[in-house]
């Protein structure tokens, strides 16, 4: 995948993200509405792909505003990610040459690496987590298990011990799967299915859309770096 | 501009500790008041979980769920209170359970209380016992009269 195509199709994929999210502040209190109302045409010219590089930077100046009115993200890392996305784009429509650009873009693919291989790291050093406790605990008592019913699997601590173990293993062998085009498209399709089950089972739906839209940075970037040469 | 800077930094250098560690867990009661200096002697959760979710309704939720993402905010700017305190999470919680309560009486016509009042009600594990413990109570807030936006 070349660079702009890859860049194109993170514009894309981003913008359908945020369509999601603004359509859900549509209803909501009149001051969010002055927010998300431009943030969805927005990101409908970024699909379309109406001047981009301006697009991006209003994307960017209305994040912020966004950032100020929630004092913070709406919801956490799948905001976090969405911003960072937002600035890397900037970046690449900013830089002077074809070198900065790729070094705005690579350094999105190398975050979303680090974003799971980090996760992963901070769950095998803690015994919990290792032991399984630490997920058993997240079915048990977290806000996030979207029914009662999910609660049960807490009841199920042997199964909790290996999905543990699963999900940690995946996480600290993700960038081995930079290797080569097989193995990276493998491990992207397992990381799609993790986000989700996370957005069936705790209600991420955002994390998946936004975390997918980083996917053309890390598949340019394997290419570029790997087997490119 | 500065604070919207310090805002912005984590997701410029995220550290993606995503659950290196499972918190207690916040959940958000609210009870009904008659008066201003009425004691709160019922406490309802907000937004309780359904039973069951079928696979569909997951489905669906992938591209609409503004719910259970307000859901979300919410539990962070409960995590927030019990962290440092402010005004604006506190206010935010507040409002979100008047619209809902407004919504809510417009559709059934019963609501005859004055004032509203929230408690967080924080959730964590002992050794293998759950523990219950109240940490954060909010100002007691007319239902009327006053806008939160």
């Amino acid at each position: 995948m070349s660079l702009h195509d890859a860049i194109r199709l993170t514009e894309i994929l981003l913008g359908f993200a945020f369509t999601l999210q603004s359509i859900e502040h549509l209803k909501s209190f009149s001051n969010e509405r002055f927010l998300f109302m431009p943030r969805l045409i927005l990101a409908v010219l970024l699909i379309i792909g109406f001047h981009t590089a301006w697009v991006v930077f209003l994307l960017f100046l209305l994040s912020l505003a966004i950032l100020n009115r929630f004092q913070g993200p709406y919801n956490g890392g799948a905001d976090r990610m969405g911003l960072l996305i937002l600035c890397c784009l900037c970046l690449v429509h900013l830089a002077p040459t074809l070198r900065w650009q790729e070094i705005a873009f690579g350094y999105l693919a190398i975050q979303l690496v680090l974003s799971y291989f980090i996760s992963g790291w901070v769950k095998v050093v803690n015994p919990e987590w290792r032991n399984g406790l630490a997920l058993n605990d997240v079915f048990m008592f977290s806000a996030y298990p979207v029914s009662e019913s999910l609660r049960e699997w807490a009841k199920s601590p042997d199964v909790l011990f290996y999905v543990s173990w699963a999900v940690i293993l995946f996480e600290l062998v993700f960038p081995l799967a930079l290797l080569s085009p097989t193995s990276l498209t493998i491990a992207l399709g397992i990381a799609a299915a993790f986000h989700f089950s996370n957005a069936c089972f705790f209600g991420l739906n955002r994390f998946f859309w936004v975390w997918i839209s980083a996917y053309p940075a890390i598949i340019w970037f394997q290419f570029r770096f790997f087997t490119a040469g | 501009m500065l604070h919207t800077l310090k805002l912005l930094l984590p997701a410029i250098v995220p550290s993606w500790r995503f659950f290196d560690f499972i918190a207690p867990s916040p959940r958000i009661q609210f009870a009904l008041l008659n008066g201003v200096d009425e004691a709160p002697h019922e406490w309802h959760e907000f937004r309780p979980r359904p039973a069951h979710l079928s696979f569909r309704q997951m489905l669906g939720r992938m591209i609409w769920n503004p719910r259970w993402n307000e859901s979300l905010f919410l539990v962070s700017c409960a995590e927030r209170l019990m962290e440092f305190p402010t005004q604006h999470s506190e206010d935010e919680i507040l409002k979100r359970i008047m619209a809902e309560l407004k919504s809510h009486s417009l559709a059934t016509n019963v609501m005859t209380a004055t004032h509203l009042q929230f408690r967080l009600l924080v959730i964590k594990r002992q050794d293998s016992q759950l523990q219950h413990s109240v940490t954060f109570h909010s100002r007691v807030q007319p239902l009327s009269g006053q806008k939160l936006e």
